[in-house]
């Protein structure tokens, strides 16, 4: 790693204007595990990758309940999650108190963004260092935001932070037109092939690792682990590490070799591995 | 730079030899590549427009806005980080609100743009905070008509006729000056700000971006609704809102075609327009 003069704290600026402790932080949620979260006219989803440090410890936490209309999904550090989901739920429950109606999605949000801003202008503050996809519903619809330890809050269709998330908001790109009319279930289902483009070749999705949250217009929040994720999982049917559908696939093409074209383009984007999975999804 | 290895520049509040203040030049470093943002003071109001690429398709169009109001008669664009903007554009309400509540009137576009001055160069004093990387452009109407202020990150702050900042600055500038904004309407105002942003967005067309456009007018099509939700509220008449959205869409259209046409004559004689837009 180099290191230079202007990287010691977040009240200084280097000589072309960038705060680099700022930037460092968003580094961290890069450490983190995926995080998706995506949206119809009617549901967000968030769908979550957990790892757990040691073969008998937990699987951490990935997402975290706010409200009846609010979740999040955090990727980075933990702990930096858990102070700022306490002040979301504070402020929810305050608006509950003081207005008796949950708190508008935007609210929340530009509220965490306005105290993460502050952690970047004053010395001997840090930036936070975990990035949030917030999904929440309130009068206005549905909603995803992400937020970031720079105070950024952006707000998307669909979004994905943590390792390896490139490759699944490649994924969303590449279907986000379809989500508006797309059920609750199928909207998971994107979610968690999405998350699914994230995992490493020996690496697949399971009741123990994957994480899901829904909520809807109408429709409390609500989450999804361990064997009540076998659902989604028996929906999106194919199971198996990427190189074992890959390999599958192999012998698929030799026998119909009918794979579209797009999926050509895809799997060559993506490299060898990759090729497995999307032309997988004609077979759906 | 001969401000690098100096040891003058890695603290804020902190004086060069020469009498520099290198982390605020640092941070209008950060300004220099935020989006191109424009304010034109018309006989009528005032328009505030910002250039806003998008960075990936998957964001909320329309979601995200750069420009804010802060009082009902006063906009603030910020253009730098973000996140300092929001800041910056938070106490520029706080501010009004208070204005309000110690003399029971709307806040003078200068008044405010001196207090938001005064907060910003605060930022310029102590070694435990760093200035804020925006430049703000403050536009507003009051007793004495429509007020257009640009607030540095140093606190310094002017009047304009017409502003810009951000990464087209320089070409936004010289569009600016060929006019005369104060001779201008606002419905003029709005394709002249279009063009403008086009125009300086020339230098990385590649991109795609749309163009965040409000007003400051005392003949607002949403007004009166305005009104009936303040009961009791002082209110100077002014209005900052949107744009309305056919209006912007129009401008948009045309100074779109405009730039077309000027590219085309263009292409016999581009290197004279070269020097001219260096310049």
């Amino acid at each position: 790693m180099f290191r230079n003069n202007y990287d010691n704290d977040s009240v200084t600026f280097s000589p072309q204007g960038r705060i680099f402790q700022v930037e460092y932080a968003l580094e961290a949620i890069k450490q983190g595990s995926a995080a998706v979260g995506l949206r119809s006219k009617t549901h967000v989803a968030l769908v979550a990758l957990k790892r757990s440090a040691e073969e008998l410890g937990s699987y951490q936490k990935k997402i975290i309940p706010i409200d009846k209309h609010l979740g999040v999904a955090l990727a980075g550090l933990s702990p930096d999650a858990r102070v700022l989901s306490n002040f979301m739920r504070q402020q929810s429950m305050a608006s509950r108190l003081l207005y008796k109606r949950p708190v508008p999605v935007a609210r929340v949000v530009n509220a965490i963004a306005d105290k993460a801003q502050v952690n970047t202008q004053h010395y001997g503050k840090r930036p936070y260092g975990v990035g949030l996809l917030i999904a929440g519903v309130d009068e206005t619809g549905p909603h995803l935001w992400e937020f970031q330890p720079s105070g950024q809050i952006l707000e998307y269709f669909g979004a994905a932070i943590g390792a390896r998330s490139q490759s699944a908001r490649t994924y969303l790109e590449r279907n986000f037109e379809s989500f508006p009319d797309v059920s609750r279930e199928e909207l998971v289902l994107h979610g968690l092939k999405a998350l699914r483009d994230t995992l490493q070749q020996d690496k697949e999705l399971t009741t123990d690792n994957t994480s899901i949250a829904i909520v809807g217009i109408g429709e409390d929040l609500r989450q999804y682990d361990g064997p009540k994720v076998k659902k989604f999982l028996d929906l999106l049917g194919e199971d198996g590490t990427r190189s074992q559908r890959a390999a599958r696939l192999d012998t698929a093409m030799d026998i119909g070799g009918d794979a579209d074209d797009d999926d050509d383009e895809l799997a060559g984007l993506l490299g060898p591995g990759e090729g497995g999975n999307s032309a997988m999804d004609t077979t759906e | 730079m001969t401000s690098i290895g100096t040891g003058y520049d890695l603290s804020n509040s902190v004086f060069s030899p020469d009498g520099r203040n290198f982390q605020v030049e640092y941070a209008q470093k950060a300004v220099e590549n935020g989006p191109t943002t424009i304010g034109l003071r018309c006989k009528d109001g005032i328009i505030l427009a910002c250039e806003k690429l998008i960075t990936s398709k998957l964001l909320v169009p329309g979601s995200n806005k750069r420009i804010s109001t802060v009082d009902r008669h006063v906009g603030i664009a910020t253009s730098g980080l973000v996140p300092d903007g929001k800041h910056f554009t938070n106490r520029a309400r706080e501010e009004a609100i208070s204005w309000r509540r110690n003399f029971k009137d709307s806040v003078p576009v200068a008044s405010l743009a001196d207090r938001m001055g005064s907060y910003a160069q605060a930022y310029t004093l102590y070694s435990s905070v760093r200035p804020f990387g925006v430049t703000a452009i403050l536009g507003g109407a009051d007793d004495d008509g429509p007020a257009l202020y640009m607030i540095e990150p140093s606190g310094m702050y002017w009047g304009y006729f017409g502003a810009a900042t951000g990464k087209g600055r320089q070409a936004a500038k010289s569009e600016i000056e060929k006019l005369n904004p104060t001779e201008l309407t606002l419905l003029q105002g709005i394709k002249e700000a279009a063009r403008i942003i086009y125009v300086a967005h020339d230098d990385n067309k590649d991109k795609e971006f749309e163009i965040e456009m409000t007003w400051v007018t005392k003949d607002s099509k949403t007004a009166t609704a305005a009104a009936t939700g303040s009961k009791g509220m002082v209110w100077n008449g002014w209005v900052h809102e949107e744009v309305p959205k056919d209006l912007l869409e129009e401008a948009s259209r045309e100074a779109k075609k405009a730039i077309e046409e000027d590219d085309e004559e263009e292409e016999g004689d581009t290197k004279e327009e070269k020097m001219d837009e260096d310049l």
